[in-house]
């Protein structure tokens, strides 16, 4: 019996050692281990074994069906690796992807966006006006005077009602604090419109960002830093910025800024505007409110404003803005 | 404005080059536009006389000539130029000298002659852009003489001035900035001051809007062309000489930047009025034109008509002609509104009326009477009257209090007393008093300075912004119902953008037609044309554009959505819109079957978009134009856009060989309709049960019908309803052709147990007999 099942387990081995696929080792394991297989045959023996050899035998026989049991796994195991392996290694690889196309935030969109969240980290609400404005909120209010060359109807759109399509986003510095009491903190994306011939530098709608920061004690460190850090963060920490005196009727003092960064090609470029808010505007802001809670002994404060069509326009190099506008799918997917 | 170097430096020795002086300007404030180099200073270049010319022995192209360099020995200069003959005088390099490119000329041979030299080409020197042969001097320039005699080296700066600063609109002014951000002394120019006496009768100030009048006479002069160093002056920027009187007019408005006007005094009948235009008036300007004047005009007049618009321009028949011997200059002050509104009404654009309506100096006034009067006899001869009349006041400088805390609280720096004193009296500001606040008498020509923010403003400029600090720090600022509609919007964008759409941006400003299909379009007063003459009233129209466009270029499939603002009388809302037409998926190596966009993907992108479900789409009978079939999109009871395909009419007229289907959302009651994170559903414990039913219909019953009539059996343990298949048979051959088959899947479920094959079936049937009742439909089993 010892012999035998030692007979036993060496062919088992050997055969499910050359087993080569699934069939040939289901086929070694009802060979052995079936209903009529030939460990199952060996075990029908045991009841011609003496009784007190039984449990020696039965240990022989178990340790018999457990190594064979756990060869057959081996096995299964290395069959359904090799199986695995060959699955993937028949895929052609390099056929191309087939997934439905999704579509492109515009680029003027992904700027403003960027701009916004650097703003909204540091602070600042996002505020609206309308695009139609009085001459008051676009003019009048930000310290224009009545015979200002900007005001003329050579440069700016007018309706017949004496209202106009607003030249700048500064008008929502105006809307703002005709509403909201100090503090306020705001950034103003939108539209703006000047009467000007289309063609590859110019359109007669642009989009702009403005902004505005009124406390108490706010000062002109407050403008360079905050404009500092936003550059830095749009175009990296190696910007250079420039803050060169200018002149705007709303703000005093007033600066132009010059930004040179590797982004927009290493050399000087003028990108925004800003200054402290001109007295006179919130002199205004409290004929209109009826109160002095803009009193300008009281608060003081920022205002900022860039054009996002040319900054788009030079981060991606686009050599005409009117693509911005033309909407061609070709252009639009770029981004 | 143009400035000359040259000119700059009568006032102020300043030799710093010219890129130093470019970052001065903008350091300053002043904007510079662009830097011309001019002139030939170049080192051994010199005037040189071709005495003789031939062909060079072994160069068809080539010539060998003599010429005269002025040092008495002729020199033997190869040359391929054709343009000169013997006799003409020429630029020539002497060996040693070096042209621009670093191109050093020394002797050599060329093709086997000897070379002591070139004769130059104004390209060569840098005095043109391109040149055709050697640069002919004239006549009399003098023979080994330098050519920098020839070309005077001069840097001319074209400067953009700020309206804020009338003082930059000279030469003087800017030499004064020069002077302020260099601590070179200024040296103004040796002004007699003129003895003044009241004009009485001669002058009379009869309008409020000319505060000061003065008026000078010089007889016996002699009028005719300018002195070479006043033309060059006046030419150098970008001016031309007309003679000498007016010349000096000219020349002083660019020096000192007080704009004069000489009269002919003999065509002067009486005395010189400052009035106000009478109705109507007619007023022929030196331009030849006549003009009607009103009484919102400000004139010079004699005892008989206007000889000037006051500030703008002279008229015709009373200014300097070459017969003219006694002048009467014209110096004054008259009021910016009223020189600005005279110039842009009539269209009359001087140099005078650019500086009256930025406001003059008016402790310049005199003085450049002074200045004018002692050119003119010098270049015109004559002799000027001792004293210089005038009339009206005399202006009064302001004094500006400054406290030195707002100072220092504004710019955040710790300037001292000192500094804040320093700064503002190196820019020519007198301190009145002074303490630790201080008081400040302003100059005319900084008389636009009145406050004291304008004097916190020339105190940050001469500090400079690198003294500033950069402040980060600030009141967090509570978010808004626009920060709510931004982020409701950019969440839109970024699902369509996931759904295939491309954002596109489209003008605002509209023509007519497009403007048509929503309702009366706001309408513009002063369009730039009529394809941009009303503001949008949809933005599907310029989608539509886009569309077409990207159809032309040959895309097989668009998809392209916008967010944006439309305008109505009753004012301005946002929309979502998005269009589509064409393939709905590209084509791929896997082959299969594809479609086109058509109104029911749109719907089924909507809903998904937009987290709708059947019944929040209700068909409308009479689609407005552009559609041809539209349904209205509800959210929570709310409308908040439509749906639809494009009418064909519309499509043929887009080129279109599909569908163009297209939605439009109202962001406003879409965002109204929205309800915020509400608590969950919980999720069902027991497994629903499904029958499908399939129902024989007539063609034309809608499949919306039959889910109502479903629904308003009130089953309680239907879940829901939906279609998945229709079939029709146009043959008749497995269906009667005026029949569809319509196959609906129904699912049972009850919260509390799982539901027994007996219920639903017992359901099942009961739904199958109110549909037959309702809509008397059969099944199929």
């Amino acid at each position: 019996m010892e012999h035998q099942i030692e007979v036993l387990r060496a062919e088992a081995l050997e055969v499910i050692g050359a087993v080569t696929d699934a069939a040939t080792l289901d086929a070694a394991r009802v060979r052995f281990l079936g209903k009529s297989g030939a460990v199952t045959a060996l075990s029908e023996g045991m009841r011609h074994v003496a009784k007190e050899d039984r449990p020696r035998f039965g240990k022989l026989l178990n340790d018999l069906r457990q190594s064979v049991t756990s060869a057959l796994e081996v096995q299964e195991i290395r069959l359904l690796e090799e199986a695995d392996a060959s699955a993937a290694a028949s895929l052609d690889l390099s056929l191309p992807g087939t997934f439905a196309a999704t579509g492109t935030l515009h680029p003027l969109t992904q700027l403003m966006d960027r701009a916004v969240k650097c703003f909204r980290r540091m602070g600042f609400s996002i505020a609206d006006g309308p695009d139609i404005e009085t001459e008051w909120h676009c003019f009048d209010a930000l310290n224009t005077p009545p015979d200002h060359p900007a005001r003329n109807e050579q440069d700016t759109f007018y309706l017949p009602d004496g209202r106009l399509l607003r030249s700048h986003t500064s008008t929502v510095q105006i809307r703002v604090m005709e509403n909201t009491p100090p503090p306020v903190r705001i950034i103003a994306p939108g539209a703006a419109y000047r009467r000007d011939e289309v063609d590859a530098t110019h359109l007669s709608q642009f989009t702009q960002m403005e902004g505005l920061y009124v406390a108490e004690n706010v000062s002109l460190a407050d403008p360079k830093g905050t404009l500092e850090f936003f550059f830095r963060e749009l175009f990296g920490p190696d910007t250079d910025l420039q803050f060169r005196p200018h002149f705007f009727p709303f703000t005093e003092p007033s600066y132009e800024i010059d930004i040179r960064t590797g982004a927009l090609g290493d050399r000087w470029m003028e990108l925004a505007g800003c200054g402290m808010v001109d007295p006179a505007v919130f002199e205004a802001i409290c004929d209109r409110r009826g109160d002095r809670v803009y009193d300008p002994e009281t608060v003081t404060g920022f205002a900022f404003g860039f054009g996002l069509d040319r900054l788009a326009m030079n981060l991606a190099k686009i050599p005409d803005i009117r693509m911005l506008v033309e909407n061609d799918l070709r252009f639009l997917r770029q981004f | 404005m143009k400035v000359s170097l040259n000119w700059l430096r009568d006032f102020v020795d300043c030799q710093l080059p010219a890129s130093e002086l470019e970052a001065l300007f903008r350091r300053a404030g002043l904007e510079v536009a662009s830097v011309e180099e001019r002139g030939a200073a170049f080192d051994k270049v010199v005037v040189a006389q071709v005495l003789e010319s031939a062909q060079h022995p072994n160069a068809d192209r080539l010539s060998v000539c003599k010429v005269d360099d002025g040092s008495g020995t002729p020199r033997q200069i190869v040359c391929g130029a054709k343009n000169y003959k013997v006799g003409d005088k020429v630029p020539l390099a002497l060996p040693g000298a070096v042209l621009p490119g670093d191109f050093k000329i020394k002797t050599g041979k060329l093709r086997g002659v000897e070379s002591e030299g070139m004769m130059c080409s104004a390209k060569e020197l840098k005095l043109a852009e391109d040149a055709d042969g050697l640069l002919i001097l004239p006549a009399d320039a003098v023979v080994g003489s330098p050519i920098a005699d020839q070309f005077p080296t001069d840097v001319l700066f074209e400067l953009e001035i700020t309206p804020n600063r009338p003082d930059w609109l000279s030469h003087l002014g800017v030499a004064r900035e020069i002077s302020v951000f260099t601590g070179l002394p200024l040296a103004t120019p040796g002004i007699p001051a003129p003895a003044m006496a009241p004009a009485g009768p001669a002058v009379s100030i009869e309008a409020d809007e000319c505060p000061y009048y003065t008026l000078r006479r010089i007889r016996g002069v002699k009028v005719g062309p300018s002195p070479q160093w006043l033309a060059d002056r006046l030419i150098s920027i970008g001016l031309r000489p007309v003679n000498n009187v007016v010349d000096v007019t000219n020349y002083v408005l660019f020096e000192l930047g007080q704009p004069l006007h000489a009269f002919d005094a003999a065509k002067i009948e009486g005395a010189l009025h400052i009035r106000r235009a009478a109705e109507g008036e007619i007023f022929r300007a030196l331009d030849g034109k006549d003009y009607t004047l009103g009484e919102d005009y400000l004139v010079v007049a004699d005892d008989r008509r206007p000889v000037a618009l006051a500030g703008v321009m002279g008229g015709e028949d009373s200014g300097v002609s070459a017969t003219t011997t006694d002048i009467l200059l014209e110096s004054a002050v008259f009021e910016p509104s009223f020189v600005r509104r005279a110039s842009r009404t009539l269209g009359l654009i001087s140099d005078s009326s650019y500086r009256f309506e930025r406001g003059v100096d008016p402790e310049m006034v005199a003085s450049a009477s002074a200045r004018a009067a002692e050119l003119i006899v010098q270049v015109a001869g004559g002799v000027a009257d001792e004293i210089v009349l005038e009339a009206g006041t005399h202006w009064a400088r302001t004094e500006i209090p400054l406290r030195h805390a707002r100072v220092r609280s504004l710019l955040s720096v710790e300037l001292s007393d000192q500094e804040i004193e320093e700064a503002l009296s190196g820019i020519g500001l007198e301190k009145s008093c002074g303490g630790g606040d201080s008081t400040w008498s302003v100059p005319g020509f900084r008389h636009e300075l009145s406050r004291e923010v304008d004097l916190i403003e020339e105190i940050s400029r001469a500090i400079g912004i690198e003294r500033i600090p950069s402040l980060t720090a600030g009141f967090f600022s509570p978010s808004s119902e626009p920060d709510a509609a931004y982020d409701f919007v950019m969440a839109s964008r970024h699902a369509l953008v996931g759904m295939g759409f491309s954002e596109a941006r489209t003008s605002t400003l509209v023509s007519v037609a497009e403007a048509a299909w929503f309702g009366p379009a706001v309408e513009l007063k002063n369009p730039f044309g009529d394809d941009q003459s009303r503001l949008r009233t949809s933005l599907l129209p310029g989608l539509l554009a886009a569309l077409k466009r990207n159809l032309d270029l040959g895309a097989p499939s668009v998809r392209l959505f916008e967010c944006g603002r439309i305008f109505s009388a009753a004012g301005e809302e946002s929309r979502i819109t998005m269009v589509a037409t064409g393939a709905l998926s590209a084509s791929d190596w896997r082959g299969g079957t594809r479609r086109n966009w058509d109104i029911f993907d749109l719907k089924g992108a909507v809903a998904e978009f937009a987290d709708l479900s059947d019944g929040d789409f209700v068909p409308l009978p009479n689609p407005p134009l552009p559609f041809g079939a539209a349904l209205e999109v509800f959210k929570n009871g709310i409308r908040i856009g439509i749906l639809g395909t494009l009418h064909p009419a519309e499509a043929r007229r887009l080129d279109a060989a599909a569908d163009i289907v297209s939605a439009e959302f109202h962001t406003g009651a879409w965002m109204r309709a929205w309800d915020a994170a509400g608590a969950m559903k919980p999720l069902p414990k027991f497994p629903g049960s499904t029958r499908d039913i399939a129902l024989i219909a007539p063609l034309g019953l809608a499949y919306g019908d039959v889910r109502a009539a479903v629904l308003a059996q009130n089953e309680p343990l239907l879940e829901s309803v939906s279609l998945f298949d229709l079939f029709t048979d146009p043959a008749g051959k497995n269906l009667p052709a005026d029949r569809k088959s319509l196959a609906i899947s129904l699912t049972f479920r009850a919260g509390e147990r799982t539901l027994t094959t007996e219920e639903v079936n017992a359901t099942t049937d009961r739904l199958k007999a109110g549909l037959k009742e309702r809509l008397g439909v059969d099944f199929r089993e």
